[in-house]
């Protein structure tokens, strides 16, 4: 029998001292699905560096945005949604040469500029790395 | 009745202790968006103020992210400026790992 993904959404203010939550809420539910503590810190970091952009880039359109983590057997993807649609694309590749390396780096899949209504990134880990 | 302005607890500290020939700074909690101006502001205070090489100890740095490194390397620049070099030390294996991937490794000497 197929097994349907949990779906997690936590709405947060566009504040910087929100980003920990996210980071907290990534860090229990990466644990709970059995992730070794060395990915769990790498997935922390990584959607830190996707809630410090909203944070930065953030504007009187929008007041909060959405992490969206849904849980599968053997994937974890945290996508993200705002009510401002011009939070789309929001890393630049010159200034933010850091925060893309480390994207990449640390996820096993990324989607960076989704042309999408539910969501405007997208990342995934999985339990296994895909061969 | 809650008051509207929130302030929230900083999880980030700098502790600097001047030696001989070298300012050692310790640094531990976590830096984010939230908490990297606290870092900058010392960091280059420190520069500033004291002129000498840095060694800086990370084994109580639990979390850090490009806003963090980002400041690292501003601090290096700032350091190269005046001629002084900056010694990191015990760098918990998974912020190693962010220095590699952003190339930072190749600015700092890297200490165990």
């Amino acid at each position: 029998m197929e097994t349907s993904a949990d779906i997690i959404e936590l709405m947060l203010p566009l504040k910087a001292e929100y980003v920990i939550i996210a980071r907290l809420t990534a860090s229990g539910i990466a644990s709970r699905m059995g992730f070794d503590i060395e990915v769990i810190e790498d997935i922390k970091v990584a959607i830190s560096e996707v809630c410090s952009k909203y944070v930065q880039k953030g504007s009187s359109l929008a007041e909060k945005f959405k992490v969206i983590f849904t849980v599968t057997e053997d994937c974890l993807t945290i996508a993200f949604n705002s009510e401002d649609k011009s939070l789309r694309c929001i890393f630049s590749k010159d200034d933010d040469e850091f925060a893309v390396s480390i994207l990449n780096a640390l996820m096993d899949e990324v989607q960076l500029c989704i042309d999408n209504e539910d969501y405007l990134l997208k990342m995934s880990k999985f339990l296994e790395r895909k061969m | 009745m809650c008051r509207m302005v929130v302030s929230m607890k900083q999880e980030l500290n700098i502790y600097e202790e001047n030696l001989s020939n070298y300012v050692k700074v310790v640094i531990s909690g976590e830096v984010d968006i939230y908490t990297s101006s606290k870092l900058k502001e010392s960091l280059y205070d420190i520069i500033d103020k004291n002129r000498m090489d840095i060694k800086i100890d990370c084994s109580q740095l639990k979390y850090i992210d490009s806003t963090g490194l980002g400041i690292f390397a501003g601090a290096f620049k700032k350091a190269k400026e005046i001629d002084r070099k900056i010694y990191l030390t015990g760098l918990k294996s998974n912020i190693k790992k962010l220095f590699v991937i952003t190339g930072l490794d190749k600015l700092f000497i890297i200490e165990e």
